[in-house]
């Protein structure tokens, strides 16, 4: 290949940055570079970055030798700008540091000295770095892909890339020496050293040609306040723990930034860096030494730092048409939520509801109010059903979420705590679980083993959805809007048929009317799911995989994805379904108070429809919430209802009708001991025991030795 | 031989002859790679190469071909070199081109300089693990490398054992090092007379430690997953496949020693010139971190791997590799005698178990327990037991894990003491400064066995660590996974650690079945009982258990459909009798104690006997803890 006639580039150059344009919406044409360069030569603007994007649509050769030899190109454009800039100089400039009072006392010497006709040595020279008052970078291209640190090898050297990481280490930003200059202590004469190697070696002899011809031998002294210095900053990247294939450890890359680019990122930024992949050339011994080694580092052009590795990525890739068709077939709800822990086998209703947690319903603040979106959900079961599987697959799935255990938690844990930084001595706050997650996903496991005073903690986060701290002198409010999904086992371990609903929960109400959706999941024997069960585990050990499904399911990250899509939307409640919804409510008031085991149906269980319906609205991307939406909310607010109460109906029915009329007995009896005879029989004849069968219970009891009927049989005594 | 004599010593001389064979053409690489492997596959070769971990590195030649079995600690950030380069005689400018590969340091001649622009010039990669010694690796082990490596230096020679350490030594240096003598005698006369002590590595340890005090003030932290380890870490630095390693892999090496001084030189003037003015450019990195990935090379050498494989395990009883031919006549010839070894093993165990042979089972069963996949995020095969009614404050569980320890390759006891959980460092962590991962006492090899001591524990409180860390050993149970921190997020290495916990009620810690221990007799003096216990086995047939378990643990294993059909069938039987008690994972535990029950007894399918058999331990098992319950009355 021919050299490149660098020249001719720097002129393609030129001409890109003076006629590149743009059409603006009303069709005038914005000149985006000679604004800049306008800009640049009134001091208002020190960085200009060049859009290699903008350089491709005019000359995509000169785009592309620029991605691949950036260094030079970057120079090239930096001349090409330094040429152009008096052009573009409107009027006088006031100085605005040292430097600039320096430069032109210079220049205006040089102007006089011109008129005397004196010759310059090469280094008497003033060099353009020195002049320069800008700074030219290079923005990547958008065809060229974010890099993962692993991949910029060997041959990217000398190329522009755009790594993307997490920052670990920043050290401060010290001055760099970009021109050294030197006067001479004989004839006064400046000298400079343009520098680009990190090191150099001072000059010592005036080069002059009064002190060369004199001989005088005069020595350069450095000068500080001629030279020119950069910010110049050095930072450490390491890839994001996605990037790392599993089993290795993260990679990190030294990067050096400079002017303008200073000063911008803190350790623990998610960055993405655009820059040269270099060498690092030593000199000296220590060459010799390292020999065969070369350190390398990326100079960074542009730096951009981004919220959340996640969100950047998701944000610029829409789900391609394909990926939605794949989601959004029929049955999508019934795919989505199969997809939720896919090892675990069964639970249909819960994974439903848990799909709903993590795409949340719509957050409302009518004049001040807070009505919360998240769902909190809790699940309550027998050891060994997987609910801590459920939880921990929630938490990897959620984008942002913390997993904790109430062991090991306390409330200050979940919520925040004050305390005295090591370095300051200050005191701060740190956030806790609750506050980390926010805008998450909050997975408490063992929830019934925290202390109760921890535990009402969690009453202000669950439905106000912030937290106050009021400790030390720190006083705060500090938001929790997360979904809480907690775990808990019941009161003794097990579910016991025999005790009723509250003693078996052992949660207060005022904390469980806060979940929208309790959930039981037993383990009851039965023969089919028993069987059913068997064969996957079986499968499991037997194959070392999952069994084959009936459907696929879905990727984990397509999830997500799609679960940030749903979550942009926001549908609302049409006039029109809300008086169904009125209605219904007031039905199900109605029906609370009719049955004894009233759950808690209040005004939170309304709302607890409303976000579950506008939850199920988001997933299927509309705007506005349907009929059908409320009545699959309610539909699985029956359920979870179903599953508290389901085993106690299945309980009622082998009672057998000697130990009802006992009960009946029992409860006739109140405090006394005794009962009388008649009245005790009309009571359970009422009930609908036959006197048969009252005398049967009466005879079996009696044999118990739990009650005595006296010989005239008119009384009955406890014992 | 001097053919030996020359790939051993001076292996760069080959490689720098076939360099000028094939000239720069690339080719050359694979040819050295090649050479060496047609040489070690020589017979018995590998065990002419003398040994980084039981030969102390003073005696060992620079540039000299070592073998070096490590686990990867930490991976640091790939290395650009000249993999070619030329050089430039100042007086008479004649080029001449080198090779960089397997080399720290340019091959430079006082007239010669590196012609940093010549076109010939070709840049390459590689990659730098941190390797330490295989954490926990039991006492046999080493012994068994040592002395099988020895046998082949000089197998004419016969020695006395006390004094076989000394001998193979001059041996070693009269036939493969004769021009090393001179450097041994001026380089630590004191050490060699110290040789005579059995401990090797000690005597490599203290030297070590003696030449750096008067180098760096702080002496150098070798970050060894476990306190108390001794031998030296090592500079790994492999040229090609380096993606197929991974942290805590245990690798067997062969490459070129260098242990160059110069490396330690331009470690000790950059942090003299640290504080100088011009210097901050100079180099990227900090002070610490320049001390943590250049230390002295006296202390931690470097290895140019040539050749590099992983191991499956560290037993040297077996062969490294079972799926070759010669190795598969040994698996079949040893699985035939399979079940006087079990009889054997499960009646010692017994004795160690204090007459408990229930409990002798489950630990069999525990022992060759590995995790053998996973599904999703639940690792299958993972089997900690948990050996509860232990004695409290007692020698019993010390001897217990010496008696493990005389089994497996490689284990460790952790004390669960109140101090322990707060102040030692369980989770290996990032510390960005030095740019290093620290490690931790979880940072272990696959199937390394961590013996948990419950019993000592005390009342006490737990700070901030302590909570970390017994999370981290719940995780590590439950998950067989540690999360490592980087500080600014949290990395999940999946792992595969044996756990076994003795303590004295039911552990705090989950564990996947509890035993409880009945001791049948009370030996008065617990230190002689076990004493004499291991002295009373003899050496071949403790190697036979060795191996016995470290073999069941690599053999595949299947269930036939009929089998798993009956399985389906039972569970729901059991369900249908009795729901309180058999639950799902009641069914998982059940299938993998059938699993080993069947590999323990060599067969590599489930049969219908051994399913019932695994009930029946399991039933065993329960109606203990049931009655445990009911002495104790609130116990559980």
């Amino acid at each position: 290949m021919a050299p490149r006639d660098y020249l001719a580039e720097k002129d393609k150059a030129k001409r890109f940055l003076q006629d590149f344009y743009r059409d603006d919406e009303l069709g005038k044409k914005q000149f985006p570079y000679r604004d800049q360069l306008v800009a640049l030569a009134q001091r208002e603007q020190v960085a200009l970055y060049v859009d290699l994007d903008h350089v491709a649509e005019d000359e995509p050769e000169l785009a592309e030798a620029a991605c691949e030899n950036a260094r030079r190109y970057a120079r090239l454009f930096a001349d090409a700008v330094h040429e152009l800039l008096p052009d573009y100089k409107e009027r006088e400039l006031t100085h605005k540091d040292v430097l600039d009072v320096y430069l032109e006392h210079r220049l205006m010497l040089e102007q006089r000295g011109r008129d005397a006709g004196e010759t310059h040595g090469p280094q008497n020279h003033y060099p353009p770095e020195l002049l320069r008052r800008f700074e030219l970078y290079f923005k990547a291209p958008s065809s060229a892909k974010p890099r993962v640190i692993r991949d910029v090898k060997a041959d990217s050297i000398g190329k522009l890339v755009t790594v993307r990481g997490i920052v670990t280490r920043v050290a401060e930003v010290k001055p760099m020496m970009v021109v050294a200059t030197y006067s001479c202590d004989q004839c006064g004469a400046e000298t400079y050293q343009p520098i680009q190697a990190p090191t150099f070696m001072p000059l010592i002899m005036c080069p002059s040609r009064e002190c060369q011809t004199n001989r005088s031998g005069g020595r350069l002294y450095l000068q500080s306040r001629g030279s020119k210095f950069i910010k110049y900053q050095e930072l450490k990247m390491q890839e994001h723990s996605d990037q790392v294939p599993v089993g290795h450890l993260p990679r990190s890359i030294s990067v050096a930034v400079q002017g303008e680019n200073t000063r911008l990122v803190q350790p623990g930024d998610h960055i993405s860096v655009t820059g040269i992949f270099l060498p690092l050339l030593r000199s000296g011994f220590r060459q010799i030494a390292q020999g065969l080694l070369s350190e390398t580092y990326l100079e960074a052009h542009h730096i951009a730092k981004m919220n959340k590795s996640e969100e950047d990525e998701v944000a610029p890739a829409e789900l391609s048409e394909d990926e939605l068709r794949q989601i959004t077939e029929e049955d999508f709800y019934e795919k989505l939520a199969a997809s939720i822990a896919p090892e675990i086998y069964g639970h249909e209703d819960v994974k439903k509801a848990l799909l709903l947690l993590l795409v949340g319903g719509v957050e409302r603040s009518p004049r001040g109010m807070k009505i919360r979106g998240n769902i909190n959900i809790c699940l309550m079961g027998d050891p060994g059903v997987a609910k801590s599987q459920l939880l921990s697959y929630i938490d990897r799935l959620a984008p942002r979420s913390q997993y904790t255990t109430g062991r090991g938690s306390s409330g200050v844990g979940l919520t925040a705590a004050v305390l005295r930084d090591p370095v300051s001595g200050e005191l701060a706050l740190e956030g806790g679980a609750l506050v980390l997650a926010d805008r998450g996903v909050c997975c408490i496991d063992e929830f019934d083993k925290m202390l109760e005073s921890d535990r009402t903690a969690l009453h202000e986060a669950m439905e106000q959805q912030s937290i106050s701290v009021a400790k030390a002198g720190v006083q705060a409010t500090l938001n929790a809007r997360c979904a809480v999904l907690a775990a808990a086992n019941p009161a003794y371990g097990r579910y016991d048929t025999r005790r009723s609903l509250q003693h078996n929960l052992a949660l207060p109400p005022a904390l469980l009317s806060r979940f929208d959706l309790l959930w039981l999941l037993q383990d009851r024997p039965h023969r089919d799911n028993d069987l059913r069960l068997a064969q996957h585990i079986t499968y499991v050990h037997q194959h070392s995989r999952q069994p084959p499904c009936t459907y696929q399911p879905l990727d984990m990250k397509l999830m997500r994805r799609y679960i940030s899509m749903c979550k942009r939307r926001q549908p609302a409640v049409p006039e029109a379904l809300a008086d169904y919804i009125t209605a219904a409510y007031v039905e199900m008031r109605k029906e609370a108070w009719a049955s004894p085991d009233a759950t808690f149906t209040s005004a939170r269980t309304l709302l607890a429809i409303l976000r579950l319906a506008t939850a199920l609205a988001r997933l299927r991307l509309v705007d506005v919430v349907e009929k059908e939406d409320v009545n699959e909310a309610m539909r699985l607010m029956e359920m979870s209802k179903d599953s508290l109460l389901g085993d106690r109906g299945q309980q009622a029915k082998p009672q057998r009708p000697a130990d009802a009329i006992f009960a009946t007995v029992r409860e006739l009896a109140g405090a006394g001991r005794t009962v009388r005879y008649a009245e005790a029989e009309t009571r359970c004849v009422s009930r609908g025991f036959t006197p048969a069968q009252f005398q049967a219970a009466l005879d079996e009891y009696e044999e118990l030795n739990v009650w005595q009927v006296n010989a005239a049989r008119t009384r009955i005594t406890f014992i | 031989m001097p053919c030996v004599a020359d790939w051993l010593n001076s292996p760069l001389r080959l490689v720098q002859g076939l360099f000028a064979q094939s000239g720069p053409n690339p080719e050359w690489e694979k040819k050295v790679t090649e050479y060496f492997r047609e040489k070690l596959k020589e017979n018995n070769a590998t065990n002419w190469v003398p040994s980084l971990n039981d030969v102390p590195l003073h005696y060992l030649k620079p540039n000299s071909l070592v073998k070096f079995r490590c686990m990867v600690q930490d991976m640091f950030d790939p290395e650009f070199y000249m993999g070619v380069y030329e050089t430039v005689d100042t007086n008479t400018r004649t080029r001449v081109l080198h090779f960089g590969k397997y080399r720290d340091v340019a091959e430079c001649g006082p007239h010669q300089e590196i012609d940093l622009n010549s076109s010939q010039t070709v840049t390459s990669e590689r990659q730098t693990f941190y390797c330490v010694p295989v954490p926990g690796e039991s006492a046999w082990v080493k012994e068994a490398y040592i002395s099988a490596s020895q046998a082949r230096v000089s197998p004419s020679t016969s020695y006395t054992p006390s004094r076989h350490k000394r001998s193979y030594e001059e041996d070693e240096d009269m036939e493969l090092h004769p021009s090393k003598q001179k450097e041994q005698h001026t380089g630590s006369v004191g050490d060699i007379h110290g040789c005579g002590e059995p401990k090797r590595l000690e005597t490599e340890a203290s030297a070590g430690h003696h030449l750096t005090s008067p180098n760096c003030s702080p002496p150098l932290d070798l970050n060894f997953p476990l306190p108390g380890e001794k031998g030296p870490a090592c500079l790994v630095k492999v040229y090609e496949s380096w993606d197929s390693f991974k942290v805590n892999d245990i690798l067997e090496v062969y490459g070129i020693l260098s242990v160059d001084p110069v490396l330690s030189i331009v470690n000790n003037e950059e942090r003299e010139n640290s504080s100088s003015l011009f210097d901050p450019m100079e180099c990227m990195d900090t002070a610490e971190e320049q001390r943590v990935h250049s230390p002295p090379a006296s202390l931690v050498p470097r290895i140019h791997v040539i050749l590099a494989q992983k191991l499956q395990h560290i037993n040297p009883l077996l062969p490294a590799c079972l799926k070759e031919e010669e190795s598969k006549s040994f698996v079949s010839s040893f699985m035939s005698e399979l079940s006087p070894v079990r009889a054997e093993l499960l009646g010692f165990l017994t004795h160690a178990l204090l007459g408990d042979s229930l409990a002798a089972e489950y630990l069999i069963l525990h022992l060759i327990s590995t995790v053998y996949a996973r599904r999703d995020v639940l690792p299958l095969g993972k089997f900690t037991v948990n050996l509860s009614g232990c004695p409290r404050n007692s020698i019993f569980t010390e001897h217990i894990y010496r008696i493990i320890q005389q089994l497996v390759p490689a284990s460790y006891r952790l004390q669960m003491t109140i101090e322990n959980m707060n102040h030692s460092r369980f989770i290996p962590h990032k510390d960005y400064t030095a740019n290093r991962l620290v490690s931790g006492v979880l940072q272990l090899a696959s199937n390394t066995s961590l013996v948990i001591d419950e019993t000592s524990l005390e009342q006490g409180q737990l700070d901030t660590t302590g909570v970390h860390n017994v999370t981290a050993l719940g995780n590590l149970i439950t998950w067989q996974k540690v999360d490592y921190d980087f500080s600014y997020h949290q990395m999940e290495f999946p792992c595969n650690i044996n756990v076994l916990i003795t303590s004295e009620g039911r552990s705090f810690l989950p564990s996947d079945c509890q035993v409880h221990l009945q001791p049948q007799i009370i030996p008065p003096n617990m230190e002689e009982y076990m004493n004499s216990l291991l002295t009373a086995v003899l050496p071949s047939v403790l190697n036979k258990f060795r191996i016995y378990l470290s073999l069941l643990r690599l053999l595949d294993y299947s269930i036939s459909d009929e089998v798993t059909k009956a399985v389906e069938e039972d569970f729901v039987e059991m369900r249908k009798n009795d729901p309180e008690s058999i639950t799902a994972d009641d069914l998982h535990r059940t299938l993998l104690i059938a699993r080993f029950l069947s590999l323990s007894a060599g067969q590599t399918t489930l049969s219908r006997e051994r399913w019932l058999r695994a009930k029946q331990l399991e039933a065993l098992r329960k109606a203990r803890l049931q009655q445990q319950k009911c002495v104790n009355g609130n116990e559980l």
